[in-house]
Protein backbone atom coordinates (compact mmCIF):
# COMPACT_ATOMS: atom_id res chain seq x y z
CA UNK A 1 0.00 0.00 0.00
CA UNK A 2 1.24 3.52 -0.58
CA UNK A 3 -0.44 6.21 1.10
CA UNK A 4 -0.24 9.61 -0.89
CA UNK A 5 -0.60 12.92 0.61
CA UNK A 6 -2.45 15.86 -1.56
CA UNK A 7 -1.85 19.52 -0.48
CA UNK A 8 -4.97 21.34 0.11
CA UNK A 9 -5.00 23.12 -3.54
CA UNK A 10 -5.26 19.38 -4.98
CA UNK A 11 -7.80 18.30 -3.21
CA UNK A 12 -10.80 19.49 -4.99
CA UNK A 13 -9.38 17.25 -7.90
CA UNK A 14 -9.11 14.16 -5.97
CA UNK A 15 -13.26 14.67 -4.71
CA UNK A 16 -11.94 16.46 -1.28
CA UNK A 17 -9.80 13.70 -0.61
CA UNK A 18 -6.36 15.09 1.38
CA UNK A 19 -5.24 11.24 1.31
CA UNK A 20 -5.08 8.44 -1.26
CA UNK A 21 -4.31 4.70 -0.67
CA UNK A 22 -2.52 3.18 -3.97
CA UNK A 23 -2.39 -0.70 -3.55
CA UNK A 24 0.87 -0.55 -5.42
CA UNK A 25 2.78 1.49 -7.89
CA UNK A 26 6.43 0.52 -9.52
CA UNK A 27 7.74 4.51 -9.26
CA UNK A 28 6.59 8.12 -9.24
CA UNK A 29 5.68 8.13 -12.73
CA UNK A 30 3.06 4.87 -12.73
CA UNK A 31 1.89 6.31 -9.58
CA UNK A 32 0.89 9.72 -11.14
CA UNK A 33 -0.99 7.43 -14.10
CA UNK A 34 -2.58 6.11 -11.55
CA UNK A 35 -4.02 9.29 -9.39
CA UNK A 36 -5.00 10.79 -13.16
CA UNK A 37 -7.22 7.23 -14.02
CA UNK A 38 -8.99 8.01 -9.89
CA UNK A 39 -8.85 11.35 -10.44
CA UNK A 40 -8.88 12.83 -13.94
CA UNK A 41 -6.94 15.94 -14.07
CA UNK A 42 -4.99 15.57 -11.40
CA UNK A 43 -1.81 14.04 -13.01
CA UNK A 44 -1.35 16.88 -15.03
CA UNK A 45 -0.81 19.59 -12.59
CA UNK A 46 1.95 17.13 -11.12
CA UNK A 47 3.91 16.46 -14.37
CA UNK A 48 4.04 18.05 -17.29
CA UNK A 49 3.12 16.52 -20.78
CA UNK A 50 5.70 14.62 -21.39
CA UNK A 51 5.31 13.24 -17.89
CA UNK A 52 8.10 15.22 -16.30
CA UNK A 53 7.83 16.76 -12.65
CA UNK A 54 6.81 20.31 -12.93
CA UNK A 55 9.35 22.58 -12.51
CA UNK A 56 7.48 24.03 -9.25
CA UNK A 57 6.30 20.73 -7.34
CA UNK A 58 8.12 18.43 -4.77
CA UNK A 59 7.50 15.13 -4.23
CA UNK A 60 8.50 13.73 -0.89
CA UNK A 61 9.16 10.24 -0.69
CA UNK A 62 8.56 9.99 2.75
CA UNK A 63 11.11 12.56 3.87
CA UNK A 64 13.11 12.38 0.96
CA UNK A 65 13.06 14.99 -2.38
CA UNK A 66 12.22 13.12 -5.04
CA UNK A 67 14.49 15.66 -7.39
CA UNK A 68 17.28 13.97 -5.16
CA UNK A 69 16.22 10.57 -6.13
CA UNK A 70 15.14 9.68 -9.31
CA UNK A 71 12.31 12.35 -10.37
CA UNK A 72 9.63 10.33 -12.21
CA UNK A 73 11.54 7.32 -12.02
CA UNK A 74 12.10 7.44 -8.53
CA UNK A 75 11.03 3.80 -7.21
CA UNK A 76 8.13 3.01 -4.65
CA UNK A 77 7.69 0.13 -2.11
CA UNK A 78 5.15 -0.74 0.16
CA UNK A 79 4.56 1.23 2.94
CA UNK A 80 5.69 4.74 0.87
CA UNK A 81 4.11 7.44 2.42
CA UNK A 82 4.31 10.68 -0.90
CA UNK A 83 3.60 13.08 -0.01
CA UNK A 84 2.86 16.33 -3.22
CA UNK A 85 4.01 19.94 -2.17
CA UNK A 86 4.30 22.99 -4.11
CA UNK A 87 8.01 24.37 -4.04
CA UNK A 88 8.66 27.28 -2.14
CA UNK A 89 9.23 29.41 -5.22
CA UNK A 90 9.23 32.44 -3.14
CA UNK A 91 11.07 35.90 -3.87
CA UNK B 1 -24.38 41.76 -19.28
CA UNK B 2 -21.03 40.17 -17.67
CA UNK B 3 -17.71 41.33 -18.12
CA UNK B 4 -15.59 38.92 -17.83
CA UNK B 5 -12.14 39.93 -16.55
CA UNK B 6 -8.78 37.93 -16.29
CA UNK B 7 -6.42 39.00 -14.47
CA UNK B 8 -2.62 37.86 -12.76
CA UNK B 9 -4.36 36.88 -9.70
CA UNK B 10 -7.61 35.05 -10.54
CA UNK B 11 -11.08 35.79 -12.34
CA UNK B 12 -13.85 38.72 -11.62
CA UNK B 13 -16.97 38.85 -13.05
CA UNK B 14 -18.57 41.82 -13.19
CA UNK B 15 -22.60 42.28 -14.33
CA UNK B 16 -24.72 44.75 -15.14
CA UNK B 17 -28.31 45.48 -16.73
CA UNK B 18 -28.45 46.06 -20.18
CA UNK B 19 -28.33 49.71 -19.90
CA UNK B 20 -24.78 49.32 -18.88
CA UNK B 21 -24.39 52.22 -15.99
CA UNK B 22 -23.75 49.91 -12.62
CA UNK B 23 -21.67 46.95 -12.13
CA UNK B 24 -21.58 44.35 -9.52
CA UNK B 25 -18.68 42.35 -9.02
CA UNK B 26 -17.86 38.99 -8.42
CA UNK B 27 -14.15 37.28 -7.44
CA UNK B 28 -11.59 36.76 -7.39
CA UNK B 29 -12.61 33.04 -8.87
CA UNK B 30 -10.18 30.76 -9.46
CA UNK B 31 -7.81 32.85 -7.27
CA UNK B 32 -4.62 32.91 -7.06
CA UNK B 33 -4.62 32.03 -11.05
CA UNK B 34 -3.38 33.51 -14.01
CA UNK B 35 -6.26 34.06 -16.40
CA UNK B 36 -5.23 34.70 -19.47
CA UNK B 37 -8.41 34.50 -20.93
CA UNK B 38 -12.58 33.86 -20.54
CA UNK B 39 -15.19 33.41 -22.36
CA UNK B 40 -18.83 33.47 -22.72
CA UNK B 41 -20.47 30.37 -24.27
CA UNK B 42 -23.62 31.53 -25.13
CA UNK B 43 -25.44 28.11 -26.34
CA UNK B 44 -24.80 26.80 -22.84
CA UNK B 45 -24.49 29.64 -20.21
CA UNK B 46 -21.11 28.56 -19.00
CA UNK B 47 -17.93 30.66 -18.86
CA UNK B 48 -15.09 28.99 -19.78
CA UNK B 49 -11.38 29.89 -18.73
CA UNK B 50 -7.58 29.76 -19.41
CA UNK B 51 -5.86 29.53 -16.46
CA UNK B 52 -2.37 28.88 -15.50
CA UNK B 53 -1.08 28.36 -12.01
CA UNK B 54 2.98 28.86 -11.47
CA UNK B 55 2.70 26.01 -9.68
CA UNK B 56 0.54 23.61 -10.92
CA UNK B 57 0.79 24.18 -15.03
CA UNK B 58 -2.01 25.21 -17.36
CA UNK B 59 -5.70 23.93 -17.59
CA UNK B 60 -9.04 24.81 -18.89
CA UNK B 61 -11.68 25.63 -15.79
CA UNK B 62 -15.76 25.71 -16.82
CA UNK B 63 -18.75 27.22 -14.29
CA UNK B 64 -22.32 26.77 -15.03
CA UNK B 65 -23.20 29.32 -12.62
CA UNK B 66 -21.51 32.76 -13.70
CA UNK B 67 -18.67 31.67 -11.68
CA UNK B 68 -19.55 31.03 -8.05
CA UNK B 69 -18.19 27.15 -9.10
CA UNK B 70 -15.62 25.92 -10.99
CA UNK B 71 -14.68 22.74 -12.80
CA UNK B 72 -10.93 22.23 -14.35
CA UNK B 73 -10.73 20.32 -17.30
CA UNK B 74 -10.98 16.13 -17.23
CA UNK B 75 -8.20 15.68 -20.03
CA UNK B 76 -6.61 19.16 -20.11
CA UNK B 77 -5.41 20.35 -23.21
CA UNK B 78 -1.83 18.15 -23.48
CA UNK B 79 1.07 17.65 -26.36
CA UNK B 80 1.16 13.60 -27.40
CA UNK B 81 4.06 11.64 -25.47
CA UNK B 82 6.87 11.97 -28.11
CA UNK B 83 6.07 15.21 -29.53
CA UNK B 84 8.85 16.85 -26.49
CA UNK B 85 5.75 19.50 -26.01
CA UNK B 86 4.68 20.56 -22.79
CA UNK B 87 1.59 23.27 -22.95
CA UNK B 88 3.30 26.68 -20.90
CA UNK B 89 0.30 28.31 -21.35
CA UNK B 90 -3.48 28.61 -22.56
CA UNK B 91 -4.14 31.81 -24.04
CA UNK B 92 -7.84 32.76 -26.17
CA UNK B 93 -10.59 30.06 -25.44
CA UNK B 94 -13.73 29.98 -28.13
CA UNK B 95 -16.48 28.45 -28.56
CA UNK B 96 -17.32 26.92 -31.68
CA UNK B 97 -19.87 27.95 -34.16
CA UNK B 98 -23.37 28.11 -33.66
CA UNK B 99 -24.44 24.57 -35.16
CA UNK B 100 -21.46 23.10 -32.70
CA UNK B 101 -22.47 22.44 -29.88
CA UNK B 102 -20.46 21.79 -27.22
CA UNK B 103 -17.33 22.54 -29.45
CA UNK B 104 -14.76 24.70 -27.49
CA UNK B 105 -11.93 25.66 -28.88
CA UNK B 106 -8.25 27.10 -26.98
CA UNK B 107 -4.86 28.17 -28.36
CA UNK B 108 -1.94 27.33 -26.07
CA UNK B 109 1.94 28.30 -26.24
CA UNK B 110 3.93 26.70 -27.82
CA UNK B 111 1.88 27.99 -30.62
CA UNK B 112 -0.81 25.12 -31.50
CA UNK B 113 -5.30 24.63 -31.26
CA UNK B 114 -6.75 22.52 -29.22
CA UNK B 115 -10.09 21.01 -29.73
CA UNK B 116 -12.60 19.90 -27.02
CA UNK B 117 -15.96 18.40 -27.92
CA UNK B 118 -17.63 18.41 -24.62
CA UNK B 119 -17.70 22.07 -23.59
CA UNK B 120 -14.22 21.92 -22.84
CA UNK B 121 -13.96 19.03 -20.40
CA UNK B 122 -11.16 17.15 -23.01
CA UNK B 123 -9.20 18.21 -25.39
CA UNK B 124 -7.67 17.07 -28.27
CA UNK B 125 -4.97 18.57 -30.06
CA UNK B 126 -4.94 19.68 -33.82
CA UNK B 127 -2.51 17.56 -35.48
CA UNK B 128 -2.07 19.74 -38.76
CA UNK B 129 -0.49 22.09 -36.61
CA UNK B 130 1.36 20.57 -34.79
CA UNK B 131 3.11 18.57 -37.61
CA UNK B 132 2.84 22.21 -39.40
CA UNK B 133 5.90 21.68 -42.22
CA UNK B 134 7.16 25.13 -41.39
CA UNK B 135 7.04 24.72 -37.47
CA UNK B 136 10.70 24.76 -36.68
CA UNK B 137 11.12 27.44 -38.37
CA UNK B 138 8.79 29.52 -35.74
CA UNK B 139 10.12 32.35 -33.89
CA UNK B 140 8.58 33.66 -30.53
CA UNK B 141 7.49 36.81 -30.24
CA UNK B 142 7.87 39.24 -26.78
CA UNK B 143 4.99 37.24 -25.61
CA UNK B 144 6.21 33.52 -26.34
CA UNK B 145 5.50 31.23 -29.47
CA UNK B 146 1.46 31.51 -28.64
CA UNK B 147 -1.42 31.06 -30.41
CA UNK B 148 -3.12 34.07 -28.71
CA UNK B 149 -6.53 34.74 -31.68
CA UNK B 150 -8.78 32.02 -32.68
CA UNK B 151 -11.84 33.62 -34.89
CA UNK B 152 -14.75 31.09 -36.24
CA UNK B 153 -16.31 32.19 -39.25
CA UNK B 154 -20.02 31.46 -38.03
CA UNK B 155 -21.56 31.54 -41.81
CA UNK B 156 -18.90 29.09 -43.53
CA UNK B 157 -18.35 25.96 -41.92
CA UNK B 158 -15.30 24.74 -41.27
CA UNK B 159 -13.65 28.17 -41.83
CA UNK B 160 -11.29 29.46 -38.57
CA UNK B 161 -8.38 32.21 -38.62
CA UNK B 162 -5.46 32.06 -35.90
CA UNK B 163 -3.17 34.29 -35.54
CA UNK B 164 0.51 32.85 -33.96
CA UNK B 165 2.93 35.53 -32.72
CA UNK B 166 5.42 35.34 -34.47
CA UNK B 167 4.48 33.15 -37.22
CA UNK B 168 1.32 34.87 -38.65
CA UNK B 169 -2.18 34.58 -39.27
CA UNK B 170 -3.28 31.05 -40.77
CA UNK B 171 -6.66 29.53 -41.80
CA UNK B 172 -8.44 26.70 -42.43
CA UNK B 173 -11.46 25.92 -44.88
CA UNK B 174 -12.15 22.37 -43.23
CA UNK B 175 -12.07 22.58 -39.67
CA UNK B 176 -8.76 22.17 -39.21
CA UNK B 177 -7.22 19.44 -41.16
CA UNK B 178 -4.98 21.81 -43.20
CA UNK B 179 -3.83 25.43 -42.57
CA UNK B 180 -2.07 27.72 -45.04
CA UNK B 181 -0.73 31.04 -44.39
CA UNK B 182 -3.00 34.22 -45.10
CA UNK B 183 0.19 37.15 -44.86
CA UNK B 184 -0.07 38.98 -48.13
CA UNK B 185 1.54 42.46 -47.81
CA UNK B 186 2.08 42.46 -44.37
CA UNK B 187 4.96 43.61 -43.20
CA UNK B 188 8.35 41.94 -41.41
CA UNK B 189 10.15 44.86 -40.14
CA UNK B 190 13.19 43.33 -38.79
CA UNK B 191 14.32 40.56 -41.22
CA UNK B 192 15.96 41.37 -45.00
CA UNK B 193 12.85 39.44 -46.91
CA UNK B 194 9.88 42.60 -45.67
CA UNK B 195 6.72 40.33 -46.88
CA UNK B 196 7.56 36.72 -46.51
CA UNK B 197 5.11 34.08 -46.65
CA UNK B 198 4.96 33.59 -42.62
CA UNK B 199 6.94 35.15 -39.70
CA UNK B 200 4.49 38.26 -38.92
CA UNK B 201 4.04 39.42 -35.83
CA UNK B 202 0.18 39.28 -35.31
CA UNK B 203 -1.37 41.25 -31.99
CA UNK B 204 -4.83 40.68 -32.51
CA UNK B 205 -7.48 40.37 -35.19
CA UNK B 206 -11.05 41.08 -34.72
CA UNK B 207 -14.12 40.75 -36.79
CA UNK B 208 -17.64 41.55 -37.10
CA UNK B 209 -19.41 38.61 -36.88
CA UNK B 210 -21.96 39.44 -39.41
CA UNK B 211 -19.16 40.34 -41.99
CA UNK B 212 -16.49 37.66 -41.31
CA UNK B 213 -14.42 37.98 -44.06
CA UNK B 214 -13.38 41.22 -43.19
CA UNK B 215 -11.01 41.35 -40.65
CA UNK B 216 -9.22 44.14 -38.54
CA UNK B 217 -5.82 43.30 -37.62
CA UNK B 218 -3.43 44.92 -35.56
CA UNK B 219 0.78 43.83 -36.01
CA UNK B 220 3.64 44.51 -34.16
CA UNK B 221 4.74 46.32 -37.68
CA UNK B 222 1.32 47.88 -39.09
CA UNK B 223 -2.94 47.88 -38.96
CA UNK B 224 -4.45 46.26 -41.92
CA UNK B 225 -7.55 45.13 -42.83
CA UNK B 226 -8.40 42.35 -45.14
CA UNK B 227 -11.82 42.36 -47.09
CA UNK B 228 -11.49 38.87 -48.47
CA UNK B 229 -11.53 36.76 -45.34
CA UNK B 230 -7.67 37.21 -44.90
CA UNK B 231 -6.25 36.82 -48.85
CA UNK B 232 -4.78 40.27 -49.10
CA UNK B 233 -4.17 42.97 -46.41
CA UNK B 234 -4.38 46.56 -46.81
CA UNK B 235 -2.38 49.22 -44.91
CA UNK B 236 -4.83 50.88 -42.25
CA UNK B 237 -2.44 52.80 -40.38
CA UNK B 238 -3.26 56.29 -42.10
CA UNK B 239 -3.50 58.85 -39.43
CA UNK B 240 -2.87 56.66 -36.51
CA UNK B 241 -0.02 58.42 -34.04
CA UNK B 242 1.61 55.08 -34.34
CA UNK B 243 1.28 51.66 -35.79
CA UNK B 244 2.28 49.49 -33.60
CA UNK B 245 -0.19 48.37 -30.30
CA UNK B 246 -1.99 45.15 -29.21
CA UNK B 247 -5.96 44.89 -29.34
CA UNK B 248 -7.78 45.41 -31.43
CA UNK B 249 -11.82 44.99 -31.19
CA UNK B 250 -14.83 45.49 -33.73
CA UNK B 251 -17.73 47.00 -33.64
CA UNK B 252 -20.36 44.44 -33.57
CA UNK B 253 -23.20 46.26 -34.63
CA UNK B 254 -21.46 48.75 -37.70
CA UNK B 255 -18.76 46.49 -39.70
CA UNK B 256 -17.57 49.59 -40.72
CA UNK B 257 -16.10 50.65 -37.21
CA UNK B 258 -13.11 49.24 -35.20
CA UNK B 259 -10.84 50.45 -32.55
CA UNK B 260 -7.14 50.26 -31.60
CA UNK B 261 -4.91 51.06 -28.73
CA UNK B 262 -1.82 52.65 -29.97
CA UNK B 263 1.42 52.32 -28.01
CA UNK B 264 4.79 54.09 -28.94
CA UNK B 265 6.54 51.55 -30.67
CA UNK B 266 8.08 49.26 -30.27
CA UNK B 267 11.30 49.40 -27.23
CA UNK B 268 9.28 51.22 -25.16
CA UNK B 269 5.24 50.45 -25.26
CA UNK B 270 4.01 53.51 -23.50
CA UNK B 271 0.78 55.40 -24.59
CA UNK B 272 2.69 58.51 -26.93
CA UNK B 273 2.98 62.13 -24.87
CA UNK B 274 1.89 60.17 -22.12
CA UNK B 275 -1.81 60.28 -22.59
CA UNK B 276 -3.08 56.52 -22.93
CA UNK B 277 -6.41 56.52 -25.48
CA UNK B 278 -8.05 54.45 -27.76
CA UNK B 279 -8.70 55.18 -31.51
CA UNK B 280 -11.85 54.41 -33.46
CA UNK B 281 -12.49 54.34 -37.52
CA UNK B 282 -15.87 54.49 -38.81
CA UNK B 283 -14.47 53.94 -42.23
CA UNK B 284 -13.29 50.82 -42.12
CA UNK B 285 -9.62 52.51 -41.40
CA UNK B 286 -9.47 55.06 -43.69
CA UNK B 287 -9.20 57.88 -40.98
CA UNK B 288 -9.22 57.07 -37.22
CA UNK B 289 -10.02 59.43 -34.38
CA UNK B 290 -9.21 59.96 -30.96
CA UNK B 291 -11.56 58.58 -28.39
CA UNK B 292 -10.27 59.69 -25.32
CA UNK B 293 -13.26 61.28 -23.23
CA UNK B 294 -13.59 60.94 -19.68
CA UNK B 295 -9.62 59.21 -19.80
CA UNK B 296 -7.29 60.80 -17.73
CA UNK B 297 -4.87 63.39 -19.48
CA UNK B 298 -1.96 62.04 -17.89
CA UNK B 299 -1.52 58.27 -18.09
CA UNK B 300 0.98 55.36 -19.19
CA UNK B 301 -1.87 52.40 -18.72
CA UNK B 302 -0.82 49.92 -21.32
CA UNK B 303 -3.34 47.19 -22.11
CA UNK B 304 -2.72 43.75 -23.22
CA UNK B 305 -3.83 41.82 -26.59
CA UNK B 306 -6.47 40.46 -25.37
CA UNK B 307 -7.33 43.43 -22.63
CA UNK B 308 -9.77 45.79 -24.83
CA UNK B 309 -13.39 44.21 -26.41
CA UNK B 310 -16.27 45.56 -27.80
CA UNK B 311 -19.89 44.45 -27.01
CA UNK B 312 -22.65 43.54 -29.23
CA UNK B 313 -25.43 46.35 -27.93
CA UNK B 314 -26.51 49.35 -29.96
CA UNK B 315 -24.49 51.71 -29.41
CA UNK B 316 -21.92 49.58 -29.28
CA UNK B 317 -20.19 49.47 -25.64
CA UNK B 318 -16.44 49.04 -25.30
CA UNK B 319 -14.32 47.99 -22.65
CA UNK B 320 -10.43 48.24 -21.54
CA UNK B 321 -8.69 46.67 -18.72
CA UNK B 322 -4.97 47.95 -17.55
CA UNK B 323 -1.66 45.78 -16.46
CA UNK B 324 -2.06 48.63 -13.45
CA UNK B 325 -5.72 47.46 -12.92
CA UNK B 326 -8.23 50.12 -13.98
CA UNK B 327 -11.08 49.18 -16.09
CA UNK B 328 -13.10 51.51 -18.26
CA UNK B 329 -16.50 51.50 -20.00
CA UNK B 330 -18.01 53.53 -22.57
CA UNK B 331 -21.91 53.17 -23.56
CA UNK B 332 -20.98 55.25 -26.65
CA UNK B 333 -18.65 53.35 -29.00
CA UNK B 334 -15.79 54.72 -27.34
CA UNK B 335 -17.01 58.89 -27.22
CA UNK B 336 -17.23 58.55 -23.43
CA UNK B 337 -15.31 56.40 -20.60
CA UNK B 338 -15.97 55.37 -17.09
CA UNK B 339 -13.95 54.05 -14.85
CA UNK B 340 -15.42 50.57 -13.39
CA UNK B 341 -12.68 49.99 -10.75
CA UNK B 342 -8.97 50.91 -10.38
CA UNK B 343 -7.63 48.13 -8.11
CA UNK B 344 -8.09 44.55 -9.35
CA UNK B 345 -4.97 42.96 -10.07
CA UNK B 346 -3.06 43.11 -13.41
CA UNK B 347 -5.54 42.55 -16.30
CA UNK B 348 -4.45 40.22 -18.84
CA UNK B 349 -7.73 40.11 -20.81
CA UNK B 350 -11.86 41.41 -21.11
CA UNK B 351 -14.60 39.39 -22.55
CA UNK B 352 -18.38 40.43 -22.61
CA UNK B 353 -21.08 38.95 -23.20
CA UNK B 354 -24.83 38.94 -22.86
CA UNK B 355 -26.64 36.68 -19.87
Amino acid sequence: MIRVRLTAQLKDLAKGAREVELDSAVDLGTMVQKLDRSFPGLGGRIVDDQGRLREHVNVFVNSENSRELGREKTKLRDGDVVHILPAVSGG
Amino acid sequence: MALLVGTRKGAFVFTSSRDRKAWKVSGPHLKGNEIYHMAYDGRSGAILASIVSGHWGPTVARSEDMGDTWKESSTPPKFPKGSGLSVARLWQIKPGAENEPGVVYVGVEPACLFRSEDGGKSWRVNEALLNHKTRKKWQPGGGGLCLHTILVNGKRPGRIHIGISAVGTLRTDDGGDTWRFQNKNVLVGYQPEKYPEYGQCVHKLAINPATPDVIYHQNHFGVYRSDDAGENWIDIRNNLPSRFGFPMAADANDPKRAYVAPLEGDFSRIPSDGHFAVWGTDNRGKEWFKLDGGLPAKSYYTVLRDGMVADAEDPCGLYFGTTTGQLFASRDQGTHWERITDSLPPILSVSVSAT
